[in-house]
């Protein structure tokens, strides 16, 4: 017997003397103490301890348990970590101590369940741990903002990608986060190679709208898109490779699919060779699909694509209209803006094939520079076509700014019912963008009060948000921190008299001098008024009106810190005759428990005409006395009322009642939870004046962030 | 401490800078020199303004003073004071005052930072008058033709604070900076870092992924600064995905998912 093998023998002799111990004999009517034995011995020694002190402390309670513990624990180690195992023994016990010694025994012998489910607690990679990663991962590969969302089936119809709700196929949770990554990927680049172009889509429906030709085409756009991402993201087709193994059989089959289809990986295939393809493999067995590639819905993707290419060619003639405009210097809407010629060239960047493109705009044969929105929506443009379609740069007709502009009705219903608690009428004018003039006396807006809600909101958002508060009101404070006069400064704007006098005493009595004679001006007080305009339009009902309502309680604590004159002001109404304001907190009114109630109690309404509203609330912060002033709008979407009061002439009444703002010194930003705001948003606000949000949730910790950007 | 800053570097830059142009902004700036009209240099972060200056200081063998402008710089750190030395007051001239008694370029970097006040000793620089004020001397001094202002702002800052007001901005030749265009910017990182053009094309699509996520999470993309500097760690040997991590995703953002995001994305990449 060589020493290594006494050496082992003797260790399991230890081991097995030491365990009949613990379980005093119990473990002998286990049979196979010997396998037992071996392979306890086989762990390593800090798992072996962890045995040791498990037996001992289960044997306390009772010798039958602590047997079985010993009987399953290497079986347990096997399919665990050791805080999986500890989990395991503490299932146990808690089920001994509660239930007795048979559902114990139970939940011991039945280590594979348990640790099935232990390893998909663990290991899985789930959505709402990834999804704001993937939302940003994304993005960033290029294209249009894709949703991400939770769905039975794994696809895209290229506007959202649908996604299982958790990944756990494999035991590592980094591989289950890999995959989910890839599941991803993929469907991003079918978005982004061209799979769902028009032209493809069209085709797929008319000639092959059936499961299995779909499938088909499905295989063959896996090889093609293999290809492209390999060309264009090395590091991400190394982990293809890696995960996109099958079995033996799968693989054989890929590989003789990739062989008969070897066209589609030239760089200048697209999906229409695909699609060419299609016929010839329907009668060919079809490869498993790949643990990252999804389904195909090619009637979900035609649903999303046609109402996107008729809302991106109305917004793209828009922006084109604006273009010309512009380069006509100021002969706005003339005749001569229509007969332009505008033409976008596009330059393929690497010559990747995705959609990845310059853009260069010529207004007879002038380069113009692209706008950065425009920029966006030529891009997803390209998405979709693979080229701007030329009907897309025609023209809008003389008069006809967009397609959705109506002509402005006046009030129809016209039934006035002055008993609201009003405290006043007003009228105001609004720009209309068909006319280029002014309607006057046009709107009337009625200032009302917020009817008072439960205060025990306020006091639940404070405590919900504790910890926020607390970061918020430090950051303000940092902000407060600035703004004194500092005296005895070794360096400053001023000679500090008083120091510099002690300073020359101390010289006359042979001390020595002191440096710091200078005051200075860390900041100069604040002195800044903020008009918070809130939207309550319909639409805000639900979540929206909550995370508004507590960005404002929030807020509130915040401005009271600083100091800020501020007041806040709903807004919301039904035609222009009846506009309506809500005050909430007037400017000299102090933060008291009618305020707490008024946020409270603040609902979502009716529409959203904007530009009444900003000429209101404007007018106050005018007359209001502050170096800065500043209204901010807390919105959910575009300005829309009934009776004409959307897309175009919302835009432009609400960017003129802006402009005018602006004339009087008033700074305007607003902040917005609208994904599409990027479209309007900069027209209306100037470029930087706004700030999109893109979860609700995370409303009431940005809005005082960026009050604090804004100010400081 | 601003004491310092009065004796910023006036320095005449020998060798000339490395300047890839982008458009016919040498032309322009060169013309707004000799017609003595000061310029603004409008941007986003790293993307080559002080460079541009830099180079054209050269170009124009001018001494060039550089002014990194910060919310407690005052005019009379531009103009410069009276320090308290020995018992008896002595006068230092600010660099601004050293730029325009010498005939320099002098680059107030991030003007919009400064306090309000430094408005009152640029406005006459910036016209016709060309004059510089300097109350506490009771002085006037009248700019050389030579000496030329130069101020840089990022319009992409929100804060109502700090804009750039029109009474300021319409006394100046503006100049608008972006990121250069992929080729240009990849011949720059070549050349800055020395990496080969492979690499240099890699870190330029890596760029552009981080801009695409600018407004989604991001207030900036990655600046060409950012990108020299990772490439300057590759050429070093670090690896790719350690040097875009380090250079870029930390310095951009610390939110943890932007993080991940920004670090598989150089992962895909490289």
């Amino acid at each position: 017997m060589s020493d290594e093998t006494r050496q082992n023998f003797l260790n399991r002799l230890r081991i097995q003397k030491d365990l009949e111990k613990f379980t005093a004999g119990a473990l002998a009517r286990h049979g196979n103490v010997e396998d037992i034995v071996t392979r306890i011995a086989a762990l390593e020694r800090r798992d072996q301890d962890f045995v040791y002190a498990w037996a001992e402390l289960i044997a306390r309670a009772n010798h039958e348990l602590a047997a079985h513990f010993v009987s399953r624990v290497a079986t347990a180690f096997d399919r665990m970590e050791r805080t999986g195992v500890e989990d395991w023994v503490d299932r146990a016990m808690e089920t001994f101590d509660n239930r007795g010694l048979g559902f114990a025994i139970e939940v011991l012998e039945d280590v594979d369940t348990f640790a099935r489910a232990y390893a998909s607690r663990h290991v899985r990679c789930g959505f709402d741990d990834a999804s704001a990663f993937l939302r940003h991962f994304v993005r960033g590969l290029g294209g249009r903002e894709l949703r991400v969302a939770v769905d039975q089936s794994t696809f895209t119809d290229t506007e959202s990608l649908y996604l299982p709700d958790a990944v756990n196929l494999f035991p590592e949770p980094e591989q289950n986060f890999t995959l989910y990554k890839l599941t991803a990927v993929h469907l991003w680049a079918q978005t982004w190679y061209g799979t769902w172009r028009y032209q493809v889509v069209e085709r797929l429906l008319r000639e092959f709208d059936a499961d299995g030709p779909v499938a088909v085409f499905n295989r063959l756009e896996c090889i093609r898109l293999e290809a492209c991402i390999a060309r264009d993201f090395p590091g991400l087709a190394r982990e293809f490779n890696v995960y996109g193994h099958v079995d033996a059989a799968g693989d054989a089959l890929w590989d003789d699919w990739r062989q008969r289809a070897a066209t589609l990986t030239a760089a200048q295939a697209s999906a229409l060779d695909s699609l060419d393809l299609v016929d010839a493999f329907l009668e060919l067995p079809l490869p498993p699909l790949r643990p990252y590639e999804g389904d195909m819905f090619a009637g979900r993707v035609r649903q999303a694509l046609f109402a996107r290419i008729e809302r991106e060619k109305s917004a793209l003639q828009r922006a084109m209209q604006e273009l010309r405009e512009q380069n006509e210097h100021g002969e706005a809407g003339g005749d001569d803006a229509q007969k332009q010629l505008v033409e976008v060239q596009t330059q393929d960047e690497d010559g990747s094939g995705g959609a990845d493109v310059n853009f260069q705009v010529t207004i007879d044969g002038e380069v113009t520079p692209v706008p950065e929105n425009m920029k966006d929506l030529l891009g997803s443009i390209m998405q979709d076509f693979g080229e701007i379609p030329d009907d897309h740069l025609e023209p809008l007709e003389r008069g006809e700014y967009s397609d959705d502009l109506l002509p402005q009705r006046g009030d129809v219903d016209g039934d006035d019912d002055p008993d609201l608690n009003g405290t006043g009428t007003f009228t105001y004018r609004e720009w209309d963008c068909v006319r280029q003039r002014f309607r006057e006396g046009f709107c009337t807006l009625r200032e009302l009060s917020v009817p008072p809600g439960d205060e025990g909101f306020v006091t639940a958002t404070l405590e919900k948000h504790r910890g926020l508060l607390k970061s918020i009101k430090r950051s303000f404070e940092a902000v407060l921190g600035e703004s004194r006069l500092q005296r005895r400064q070794a360096d400053g704007d001023d000679i500090d008299i008083d120091a510099l006098v002690e300073a020359f005493a101390d010289v006359a009595r042979g001390r020595e001098m002191s440096e710091y004679l200078y005051t200075r001006y860390r900041n100069q007080e604040r002195n800044i008024a903020v008009m918070f305009m809130v939207d309550m339009s319909g639409s805000t009902l639900g979540w929206v009106n909550d995370a508004e309502r507590e960005a404002l309680v929030l807020l509130c604590e915040a401005l009271e810190m600083l100091g800020d004159r501020y007041a806040i002001f709903g807004f919301s109404g039904r035609t222009n005759k009846r506009c309506e304001v809500y005050r909430i907190k007037d400017f000299d009114e102090s933060y008291t428990s009618a305020v707490r109630q008024r946020i409270s109690g603040i609902r979502p309404k009716a529409y959203t005409r904007m530009g009444v509203a900003i000429r209101h609330l404007g007018q106050l912060l005018q007359r209001t006395q502050a170096r800065t002033k500043l209204l901010i709008t807390l919105s959910d979407g575009r300005p829309e009322d009934y009776g004409g009061y959307k897309g175009k002439y919302g835009i432009e009444d609400t960017r003129h009642a802006l402009l005018e703002l602006k004339q009087g010194g008033v700074h305007a930003f607003c902040v917005t939870i609208d994904n599409e705001a990027q479209e309007y948003l900069p027209h209306m606000y100037g470029p930087a004046n706004f700030a999109v949000i893109d979860e609700v949730e995370k409303l009431p910790y940005k809005v005082a962030d960026i009050y604090r950007r804004l100010t400081t | 401490m601003s004491t310092p800053a009065i004796h910023t570097a006036q320095s005449t830059i020998t060798d000339e800078p490395y300047y890839e142009p982008v458009a016919d902004e040498i032309d322009v700036f060169t013309a707004a020199y000799r017609n003595k009209l000061p310029v603004l240099l409008k941007g986003p972060t790293g993307c080559g303004k002080t460079r541009f200056v830099e180079y054209m200081a050269w170009r124009l063998a001018r001494p060039m003073v550089t002014v990194a402008c910060h919310d407690d710089l005052t005019a009379s750190d531009l103009i410069g004071r009276y320090l308290v030395r020995g018992g008896e007051t002595v006068w230092v001239d600010g660099p601004l005052t050293s730029a325009v008694r010498n005939g320099s370029i002098c680059y107030l970097d991030e003007v919009v930072e400064a306090r309000k006040d430094t408005s009152v000793v640029i406005h006459p620089l910036c016209d016709d008058r060309r004059l510089l004020p300097i109350e506490k001397l009771g002085e006037v001094l009248a700019a050389p033709p030579e000496f030329c202002l130069v101020i840089s702002y990022n319009p992409g800052y929100q804060s109502v604070l700090k804009d750039l007001k029109q009474s300021t901005r319409q006394r100046f030749v503006a100049l608008e900076f972006g990121y250069p265009k992929a080729e240009v910017e990849q011949t720059i990182i070549e050349k800055e870092s020395g990496v080969d053009a492979a690499s240099a094309r890699q870190l330029i699509k890596f760029g552009h992924m981080t801009r695409n996520l600018k407004g989604s999470g991001l207030d900036e993309g990655a600046s060409t600064r950012l990108l020299v500097n990772a490439a300057k760690l590759m050429h070093e040997g670090i690896s790719p995905v350690i040097a875009t991590d380090t250079a870029v995703a930390q310095a951009l953002t610390d939110d943890e998912d932007m993080l991940q995001a920004v670090h598989e994305l150089s992962r895909s990449i490289f």
